[in-house]
């Protein structure tokens, strides 16, 4: 559902509405059950990438990356972390709205996965690691953007797995299962794609796809628990 | 003649244990247990009773520690393998009840369970507090319950009947099946099984019910207020009653009964979602069932 409100959304949010048009939103928000539900999630979205932590990288990028774009390195002004997560904004349109709900939701995946593996040695990039906010960033073809670093954590949980099936710690049976179950929640994820890939911007699809990814992220941090079940 | 052999050997080898001790309110019950079950019957007496049917290679160890009771098998030859636990403990008691491939069953604890299992079904009737029923291999039931209720298995369904309170439910491939249930949050999930509801819609609840192949059923009561969203990708929408459709795209549309204060969200990407009055998905679906 979208109505000429929709894209004021997060402007009400940000309080960038002027007072009439603000009490104009307020009075159509009290009729208008869709309107405010979107609103709900958005606040959802905003609170989730507010209360995300600013991770400061392991070393200064900004040099190289001044090179690279041919400004002068001391050219840039420093901001405190401190200073740049009070005035964080995030402003977002519906399509917008919808990709980040799901980016978020992989990103809470991924950091579930992560604190239970901490032992685990990143090898992504470097690039990579300094730059923790980069998926909620990317609004705009949001799938491809995670892909890589869904299908990491995937490849690395089925990797355990596969060590958990070879050393007989799981048994076939539950193996069997497991992947029985995998292989459910991967024909779902192939027909959601299809699905989206002929309607990108479906905030249904774009949902049922994130949420049918983070239920396989699920299922592998929860089967990966069980491999030392025996030991 | 192998099979007289065989019971014969099982004889000589089995062993009985049955050991009690006394406890305090506030003590909670571990068990630990590789192969076999798990039953638990509440009673009104302070203390613990375990009875355990188990191999002669294996020792039953009970200990009693300041807060806990903690319950399992100890082997002289490697891991212990299959024991047949019937344990007695307080109503009041917290239980804490592990397993691989082992069935559980609770009845008539007043207090919080988590049981989780990885090859075996869990079936817990009663329990209040924080409730968290898990299994990768096998059927969950949880009845007559109430508090935090988590569950969760793979393969198989999910069956919560007569609870209240806080729920979420998931499988992989299997039904949900929620009835009797009283409650304003309620999150239910599988990927490969259909969802049914038939419960309580309060005012500024929030609900949401969601497979990818699977149809949802779910029961809305005459005086519920509530905004419905339905989605879905490939399937049909039918109501027992009549709604007026206000808010419509593609996959998703919504209306509102009564002043629309709680939220419900149906979604299934393969099947159908139906509205119904409470009783009419029961009828419904047993006459379904009779057509089959």
């Amino acid at each position: 559902m979208k109505d000429q409100w929709t894209d004021r959304l997060s402007g009400y949010l940000d309080g960038d509405l002027g007072v009439a048009e603000r009490g104009a939103l307020e009075a159509h928000l009290a009729g208008c059950p869709a309107c405010e539900a979107t609103l709900d999630e958005l606040r959802r979205v905003v609170a989730r990438a507010q209360a995300l932590e600013d991770q400061p990288p392991a070393t200064d990028l900004w040099p190289a990356i001044a090179e690279q774009i041919g400004v002068s390195s001391g050219a840039h002004r420093v901001v405190s972390l401190a200073a740049h997560r009070a005035r964080r904004r995030v402003s977002l349109t519906v399509a917008q709205l919808a990709a980040a709900a799901a980016v978020l939701l992989l990103l809470g995946s991924g950091g579930a996965y992560l604190a239970l593996h901490r032992s685990t040695q990143d090898n992504r990039p470097l690039a990579r690691r300094q730059t923790g906010m980069e998926p909620a960033t990317a609004t705009i073809g949001w799938v491809q953007k995670t892909s890589a670093s869904y299908d990491s954590a995937v490849a690395e949980l089925q990797g355990a797995l596969e060590q958990g099936r070879n050393s007989g710690r799981l048994d076939s049976a539950t193996v069997r299962v497991l992947t029985q179950s995998l292989v459910t929640i991967d024909s779902a994820i192939v027909q959601a794609r299809r699905a989206l890939a002929a309607d990108p911007g479906s905030a249904y699809l774009n949902q049922h796809l994130a949420d049918t990814m983070r239920r396989k992220l699920e299922l592998l941090r929860r089967a990966n628990t069980l491999v030392p079940a025996r030991t | 003649m192998l099979l007289n052999v065989a019971a014969v050997i099982t004889l000589v080898v089995t062993q009985q244990t049955d050991t009690t001790v006394p406890v305090r309110p506030g003590m909670r019950l571990d068990v630990d247990n590789f192969g076999g079950e798990i039953v638990v019957r509440a009673w009104n007496q302070n203390a613990v009773r375990v009875q355990a049917t188990h191999s002669s290679r294996d020792r039953i160890d009970v200990g009693v520690g300041s807060s806990t009771v903690s319950v399992k098998a100890e082997s002289r030859r490697g891991l212990a393998q299959m024991v047949e636990y019937q344990i007695s403990a307080p109503t009041w008691m917290e239980m804490n009840l592990h397993g691989v491939s082992t069935d559980i069953e609770v009845d008539g604890a007043q207090a919080g369970v988590t049981a989780e299992t990885v090859n075996g079904e869990v079936k817990v009737r009663g329990g209040s507090g924080q409730l968290s029923l898990k299994s990768v291999q096998g059927a969950v039931t949880l009845q007559n319950a109430k508090g935090h209720i988590d569950v969760y298995t793979v393969n198989e369904e999910v069956t919560l009947e007569n609870v209240s309170g806080d729920v979420t439910a998931e499988t992989v491939s299997g039904d949900i099946s929620l009835g009797g249930i009283e409650s304003a949050s309620v999150e239910v999930s599988t990927v490969s099984g259909d969802v049914h509801y038939d419960g309580t819609i309060k005012d500024g609840g929030h609900y949401r019910f969601a497979t990818h192949n699977g149809d949802v059923s779910v029961s809305v009561p005459e005086r519920a207020n509530v905004t419905v969203s339905v989605a879905t990708f490939n399937g049909d929408f039918d109501s027992c009653f009549p709604v007026s459709v206000t808010n419509t795209s593609k996959h998703r549309f919504s209306f509102t009964i009564g002043s629309g204060s709680a939220r419900a969200e149906l979604e299934t990407f393969n099947g159908d979602i139906k509205l119904c009055r409470p009783g009419q998905l029961h009828d419904k679906r047993h006459n379904d069932q009779e057509d089959h």
